[in-house]
């Protein structure tokens, strides 16, 4: 080790120049393989990832994660940097006890220096209050920090004796000198060079591995881009009249997001319906693909644009609640794998889910505007039926993916309906808009009440949704609401509530003419 | 009564029924998913999906669609769609009638290379063997929620209260028996802490506690609970350092005191003789407590037994007998007995800083875990309080509790009898072995990719190997066995759990599946209309231009 020490000082005095050393790090390492996490991905990922987990941004004082990563990473070959690492401490409970004032992040010293104290609170906080997983959190990332500043985190690919595998090797048992002297006769930068061919020959043995197409996926960032491309049709639609380029807009979007999931396809190999992140992408790639469709034989505009505003609202939790919707690519537990019930099941449910948040849309839109004074009872009729329409399809597909739950669930577990929360919420949206549709023949739901009644009910499809992961899940312990999701669905309950009251009219009229 | 029930069926099948009935459902449902949220499983099923208001709303919903079909007969073409969906409702609500009353949903455990052929089913019975006649009485408990009253007598046994959720009350209770005035029956709760660590814990020397041992580890440190009388001898330097313990007059010699010679055999082992009635008693105490009788059997249950405190010197070793505490100190090379109060002076103890106070002492009552009703609470589909089944049984005027944790052997005229508290078994017509668990993990990583597990099949047909994994269940003789999850035990030996089930609702489920979706088309189909748009206000200004 210590030989191994000299060597780096020796031969890395020519890269110390400027004020951070970066010594060999290089963004282009960004390329190569790494297991983690039960997977190969590309090390600018996995860098990614790390990263964000431990400090919530997206760049570490300046650098890329993909650097920062690196210098932590030689920090346990005796390479020091002056890193400026800070972790965000946000719980006021743990903020007070490390007798933090201000700054709402803090060096990893500081928190490190305390691991103890942290260790004992979070054995004597009350089990799964926010206040113990909070401390858990930050005991995690410390573990997490340590594990890559004792350079045990990268992982390196080295032949192994067994055809197509290789061992995974920590980066400090990877760099022995002698392969830097022998690289140092050939290259310039021998320790770019040792890297780059390790990453060679796992792909020489390995050329099915997907790393350098995820690579590229992640870099291509398509969800920012199709969010961009939708506020931009939205506002042509809107602000511009200009309905053409909308519709050509839309189809970049829906090509471009169709690109983004065909390569997470290839890549996770399997359907892109496994966690909330594909789930929610789905929905609103779904639903505008639907809208599309249904405006183009009904022959109606308006579909464009609810298509797109649903679309747009998914692509920005996409972009901007990744501590809810985590985009990372993780392996499946068993009973989720290699499933072909499961697959038709969860698309037709999501697709359901889209086509009932058009309703949504739709029905928000025609509350607002009704509020506004701009529609009149002939207008509002009209649009209910726009709304009906969207529901046709959603209750259609919502039936037919609980039915395909249930031959799923027989399939996988040998019981058809089991009254697990995920599918009982399922049922209960589903009877929720069978009592609306039942009750539209009766004069108890007359249009006016159809309207609200049906932009109510989609809280039920996001309980369904999101409730029964983030809410019910977490069972009577965690109640804290102080997680993202339960933050996020209490949020969209209050507003949604909030727009129902403000648009509330009496509907004595329609009802006496009804009864007529 | 035509008229009354044409009238049930017009209200029955009408509309706003309809609507009523499935707002009722959806809001039991809705309050079911909390439940299991918060209580488990079991419990939403006990208190809502399984109870009979949550059947006889499903019922009505039931008559409500074969009446609403029933009513708009006969036949009209715009509504085949609304038949066919009826129709299916009606045929999935037989399906899952059937399997309600006919179906099996329960779980076999397959230990490796063990026959196996009981199915767990999820009801809870007590079990009453006789092993004296050969005879298992079983009695099915009541599928409550909350504490029930039972009533029922089985020859001298009374079955009384019934807890489905329980949690233990810890009390001191009277003793059942009696014990003679000189038995040790103490019991003592004690602290032990440094700075660090605090651990409470509470031995018992009655014959009654069935919750709370003489002795407990901590670590490396052993702890032992011993009768008060003995405490004298721990304080004596004699040199020997072996205690004569006599059970029957609870006095404590030592063989100095008594003038007992201690010999030593030509290997090099202390051995003495006691004359003890008519007979003489040997004992190698450094080998063990017990004596030999003059055939060299050792007498285990022997009133007189020597220790040697030797023996409890090189590791951590605590001596309590109540309010008196023993141990011996490295640095010193001493024994030490030393008094403790309740709650009174801590006592130092010689290990990492630790001291011991006595919290609690009782001379004569039994300290007793009585199973008390509470509400479950579940965490990761564990309960993690109220996992305890009990039941209190009334046998001869005294008053036992049954737990799921713990049978019970009671003496009833004359008979043994063996109670337990447990799931209810359906014995299968053929056997199962685990020859082979397969796990395979993520690469890198200690999670499950993937479990399989290997069977061998007996039947009268001979034997037959099967694998079943992860969607490639087992089909059997109508049974169906899944792979469901699996565990470990210490030496690393995988135990599989398959969940078995026998359904013979399923076609009837799926084809009544089938038809409420191709009926919700054609409903849909045939009463399409299109919508007049003339003069509607676009809700995009200026789109439409």
């Amino acid at each position: 080790m210590k030989n191994i020490i000299f060597i780096f000082s020796f031969l890395l005095s020519t890269y110390s120049f400027g004020v951070t050393n970066t010594y060999f790090c290089n963004d282009s390492f960004g390329k190569h393989p790494i297991q983690q996490g039960g997977r190969v991905k590309p090390l600018n990922v996995h860098a990614k990832e790390m990263m964000k987990y431990l400090t919530g941004k997206r760049k570490v004082d300046g650098l890329s994660p993909m650097m920062a990563y690196c210098l932590l990473s030689l920090e346990g070959m005796g390479l020091k940097n002056d890193l400026g690492f800070l972790i965000p401490v946000e719980h006021s409970q743990t903020r007070e006890l490390l007798g933090i004032k201000e700054s709402k992040r803090v060096p990893v010293s500081e928190i490190k220096s305390q691991i103890d104290l942290l260790r004992a609170e979070s054995a004597k906080a009350t089990p799964d209050s926010s206040f113990q997983k909070s401390l858990k959190k930050l005991i995690n990332k410390v573990a997490l920090y340590d594990n890559i500043t004792t350079s045990n985190n990268w992982l390196i690919p080295e032949a192994s004796d067994k055809e197509g595998e290789a061992n995974w090797v920590p980066i400090s048992a990877f760099l022995q000198e002698k392969k830097i002297i022998e690289a140092k006769k050939v290259s310039d930068k021998p320790f770019v060079h040792v890297l780059n061919n390790a990453a060679e020959n796992y792909e020489r043995i390995n050329p099915k591995s997907t790393h350098k197409l995820e690579f590229t996926y992640d870099k291509a960032n398509l969800p920012a881009w199709s969010m961009v491309i939708t506020l931009i049709a939205i506002f042509c639609l809107t602000l511009f009249k200009s309905f053409k380029t909308a519709l050509a807009l839309s189809f970049l979007t829906i090509g471009l997001q169709t690109t983004h999931m065909v390569l997470r396809i290839m890549i996770s190999g399997r359907a892109p319906i496994t966690n909330m992140y594909e789930t929610v992408m789905f929905s609103g790639y779904g639903a505008l693909v639907l809208a599309l469709i249904v405006g183009h034989y009904k022959k109606e505009k308006t579909f464009v644009y609810v298509g797109l505003a649903y679309n747009f609202c998914t692509l920005m939790m996409m972009n901007f609640a990744g501590g809810m919707l985590s985009p990372n690519i993780s392996p499946l537990v068993p009973v989720l794998r290699d499933n072909f019930w499961l697959s038709t099941h969860v698309t037709t449910i999501i697709l359901s889910y889209g086509a009932l948040a058009l309703s949504w849309i739709l029905g928000n839109t025609v509350l607002i505007k009704g509020r506004l004074g701009k529609l009149g009872p002939n207008d509002e009729r009209y649009y209910s039926d726009l709304i009906y329409t969207c529901l046709k399809y959603g209750t259609i597909m919502l039936g037919a993916g609980i039915v395909l739950g249930g031959v799923w669930a027989d399939y996988s577990w040998g019981r058809f309906w089991g009254w697990d929360p995920k599918e009982t919420w399922s049922l209960i949206v589903l009877c929720i808009y069978m009592a609306i549709l039942h009750g539209k023949y009766t004069n108890w739901i007359p249009v006016k009440r159809f309207i609200p009644l049906v932009t109510a009910s989609f809280m039920s499809v996001m309980m369904a949704w999101f409730g029964v992961n983030y809410i019910l899940a977490a069972g009577l312990h965690s109640y804290g609401f102080s997680e993202g999701g339960a933050v996020f669905l209490g949020s969209f309950f209050l507003i949604q509530t909030i727009v129902l009251v403000i648009t509330w009219k009496p509907v004595k009229n329609s009802v006496e003419l009804n009864n007529a | 009564m035509i008229a009354i029930l044409d009238k049930i069926e017009k209200t029955l099948g009408g509309l706003k029924c309809a609507v009523v009935l499935i707002m009722l459902f959806t809001l039991a449902m809705i309050v079911g998913t909390f439940f299991e949220s918060y209580f488990g499983t079991e419990f939403a099923g006990k208190t809502i999906y399984k109870t009979w208001w949550f059947m006889a709303i499903q019922a009505l919903m039931f008559l409500s669609i074969v009446f609403a079909a029933f009513r708009r007969l006969p036949p009209k073409k715009r509504l085949y769609g609304f038949y066919t969906i009826h129709l299916g409702l009606v045929i999935v609500g037989c399906g899952s009638f059937i399997t309600y009353y006919a179906g099996v949903d329960g779980s076999i455990l397959l230990p490796p290379n063990t026959p196996a052929r009981e199915i767990v089913l999820p009801e809870d019975i007590l079990q009453i063997e006789i092993p004296d006649e050969g005879r298992v009485v079983t009695y099915q408990l009541p599928n409550a929620a909350f504490a029930t009253n039972i009533g029922e007598e089985y020859k001298q046994i009374k079955l009384k209260t019934y807890l489905p959720y329980a949690d233990k009350q810890f009390g001191w209770l009277p003793a059942k028996n009696t014990y003679p005035e000189i038995e040790p029956v103490h019991t003592s709760e004690y602290l032990i802490a440094n700075d660090n660590v605090a651990q409470k814990f509470l031995l018992s020397l009655h014959p009654e506690s069935i919750d709370f041992e003489s002795n407990v580890t901590l670590g490396p440190l052993t702890i032992h609970y011993l009768p008060e009388g003995l405490a004298e001898c721990f304080a004596r330097d004699n040199k020997s350092k072996l205690i004569i313990w006599d059970r029957s007059t609870v006095e404590c010699k030592t063989p100095e005191s008594e003038g007992i010679d201690i010999k030593v055999t030509k290997t090099g082992s202390r051995f003495l003789v006691i004359k003890k009635n008519d007979g003489y008693l040997s004992f190698f105490p450094d080998a063990s407590p017990w004596p030999m009788d003059e055939k060299l059997n050792i007498l285990q249950g022997s009133d007189i037994r020597i220790f040697s405190k030797k023996l409890f010197e090189d590791k951590p070793n605590l001596f309590l007998f109540g309010k008196n505490v023993g141990f011996y100190d490295k640095d010193e090379e001493k024994w030490f007995v030393e008094q403790a109060q309740v709650k009174g002076k801590k006592v130092e103890l010689p290990w990492m800083g630790f001291d011991l106070t006595l919290l609690h002492h009782e001379d004569k009552l039994v300290p007793t875990n009585t199973p008390v009703s509470t509400w479950p609470i579940q965490k990761n589909n564990q309960l993690i309080k109220g996992d305890l089944k009990a039941l209190s049984i009334e046998v001869k005027g005294k008053e036992y509790w049954l737990t799921n944790e713990r049978g019970m052997t009671l003496l009833i005229a004359g008979k043994k009898m063996n109670f337990r508290l447990i799931k209810k078994t359906l014995r299968l017509p053929f056997e199962f072995v685990l020859t082979r668990f397969k796990m395979d993990k993520d690469p890198g990583t200690n999670s499950p990719a993937s479990y399989e597990s290997f069977v061998r099949l007996f039947t009268e047909n001979g034997p037959s190997d099967h694998h079943i994994f992860m969607n490639n269940p087992l089909k059997h003789e109508g049974f169906t066995f899944y792979q469901a999850s699996y565990s470990q035990d210490r030496q690393g030996n995988y135990s599989s759990t398959l969940s078995a089930n026998v359904d013979q609702g399923r076609p009837l489920k799926y084809l009544g599946s089938l038809l409420l979706f191709l009926g919700s088309l054609l409903h849909y189909y045939l009463n399409y209309r299109k919508v007049n748009k003339k003069n509607v206000a676009p809700l995009i200004e200026n789109l439409e231009g």
